[in-house]
């Protein structure tokens, strides 16, 4: 047998488990869910767009996901930037701390955010110890707690992107701005943070496509009430077997994800040849 | 933390507290004599260790998480690593697209792959749930597989290999005695990174779990919604402990940087 060939046959297993583990299922919910014609799902699909209910749930859903970005780009690059430009050893230390909730499992992580937020949770009785409620207000089964949630879950990825991308803009440049009379914060935004823009790019893109398709941070900190695609996909699929719906909600968010990907890789490439 | 950039400084303390804080709420919730998430918590007391370590769901679960995790590494790397040497080493035409469809998992919402074996695999073809979870698993560990060993074989010098055929040695020896150890690395950490993906998951877990194969952080989600007791903090601080230990394995021999660098390449 040829070399191309043996080479050929090292791929077959696992392009056989990426056909039937994978392609022809996800094919499936477009063109063959159990018992439902595909132009049922289209229809639904159609509903899904103009229906002021699924709409709500789609704006909830991309909302809190463009905050959850947001706010890791503000928490998660500063990280970075103190991470990628400290010359002591607690540099490595606290790098680990940011990378190592990423081992840690989300049920774990979340749970911690029933113990603070709940009603005699921790940060309840030290608003109220210290006499700014008289009562610990609602924060579990809020969008606050659900972005506190996600945030803590996405954080970790944003800083790894954006310190692999401050880690090469190199420190002579900083310190050539602040020779030339530029002040520290000048130096930030016009050097540094535009240097690290494909790494801001790619931060960005992993926490938004992670945030608007997590179900454990919504399903115990949403509650019944803050519903978004991703709760409402288990329930049509689990609770009211809703077959239609929910391939609808699936391909929802399988669009939403991938053209926003495809967009900021798009951006990334730009910023990399301009 | 340098404090000449104080409002740097004073994000990265806020980000540190969102991403540590809750951990060790959950932690010293574990360790209350009382039997409620109160806080702060009312005494010492290792009972909901003790608990949660004779609640029967509880062990049965992390049995079924053990075996699908281990299942499903040594699957996605028996199928991935040939795959990627023929990826990285074949010259074969529409290596992009190979790449492309190996990698395909990671782009598509896991809760999105779950539904489609769900309903295509157990409904449809009334596959048994576990071959489904196994699948499902395997395919969501696939792009790991080949990212993390492709990494290793890309950063390495592939005239090694040609140099050893070029004087004799038979393909078969080649690779073992010089692919393999270059591959060795690479394959560590993707074994590492695929078993905590596979223990931690939860999206495929959901939808293709049964009464006798659900994992162990499906159990504690069921938990959680019927009871809101302190069990589920000792559970997690177990799980936490077993964590740390992976974690400093990992950084002593290949090195966080080097596992996580693979990933986001």
């Amino acid at each position: 047998m040829t070399r191309r060939g043996t080479f050929a046959l090292l791929l077959l297993p696992g392009l056989a488990f990426l056909t039937f583990g994978f392609l022809a299922p996800a094919m499936g919910i477009l063109f063959a869910a159990p018992g439902t014609d595909a132009s049922e799902i289209f229809i639904r699909l159609g509903e899904m767009l103009t229906d002021p209910y699924d709409l709500r749930i789609i704006g909830r859903t991309v909302g809190l996901g463009l905050i959850v970005t947001a706010v890791c780009l503000a928490l998660g690059f500063p990280i970075a930037y103190i991470l990628a430009r400290s010359t002591s050893r607690w540099g490595g230390v606290l790098l680990a701390l940011a990378i190592f909730p990423l081992l840690l499992s989300n049920v774990v992580r979340t749970f911690g955010w029933l113990v603070i937020l709940g009603s005699n949770g921790a940060l309840g009785q030290l608003l109220v110890h210290f006499g700014i409620t008289e009562t610990p207000p609602q924060m579990l089964y809020t969008p606050f707690a659900i972005v506190m949630g996600l945030t803590q879950l996405f954080l970790p990825l944003a800083i790894i992107a954006c310190y692999s991308a401050v880690s090469q803009v190199d420190a002579g440049l900083d310190d050539a701005a602040r020779g030339l009379g530029a002040s520290r914060g000048r130096t930030f935004w016009d050097v540094v943070v535009p240097l690290s823009m494909p790494g801001v790019v790619v931060a960005a893109t992993l926490v938004f496509a992670g945030s608007v398709t997590a179900y454990t941070t919504p399903y115990l900190l949403g509650g019944s009430r803050q519903r978004l695609l991703s709760t409402e996909l288990y329930s049509y699929s689990s609770v009211t077997v809703d077959w239609a719906s929910a391939s609808a909600t699936a391909i929802v968010m399988t669009i939403l994800v991938v053209l926003v990907s495809t967009v900021a890789a798009r951006i990334g490439r730009k910023g990399a040849t301009a | 933390m340098n404090t000449r950039k104080p409002v740097a400084a004073a994000l990265a303390i806020v980000g540190y507290i969102v991403m540590l804080v809750p951990i060790l709420f959950v932690v010293a919730t574990a360790f209350t004599s009382g039997s409620t998430l109160r806080f702060p918590p009312e005494g010492l007391s290792f009972q909901w260790f003790d608990a949660a370590l004779s609640y029967a769901p509880f062990t049965g679960a992390l049995l079924t998480s053990l075996q699908l995790a281990v299942a499903s590494t040594f699957l996605a790397l028996a199928v991935g690593v040939p795959a990627t040497l023929a990826i990285y080493r074949g010259a074969l035409p529409g290596k992009g697209l190979v790449e492309g469809l190996f990698l395909s998992p990671l782009i598509i919402p896991e809760l999105v792959v779950g539904l489609a074996l769900y309903q295509q695999l157990i409904i449809t073809f009334r596959v048994d749930n576990w071959p489904v979870l196994l699948l499902g698993h395997t395919a969501l560990l696939l792009p790991y597989a080949v990212r993390v060993t492709g990494a290793a074989l890309a950063g390495s010098d592939v005239s090694l290999e040609e140099a050893a055929r070029g004087l004799g040695a038979s393909p078969l020896r080649t690779f073992f005695t010089i692919t393999l150890p270059i591959l060795r690395p690479g394959i560590f950490s993707a074994a590492l990174l695929g078993f905590i993906t596979s223990f931690n998951n939860v999206p495929l877990s959901l939808l293709l779990q049964s009464r006798e194969s659900r994992t162990l952080p499906i159990t504690m989600l069921d938990y959680v919604q019927q009871s809101y007791d302190p069990m589920i903090a000792a559970t997690s601080t177990l799980i936490l402990a077993a964590t740390v230990v992976i974690a400093v394995i990992a950084e002593r021999t290949v090195g966080f940087a080097k596992i996580f660098g693979g990933i986001n390449r």
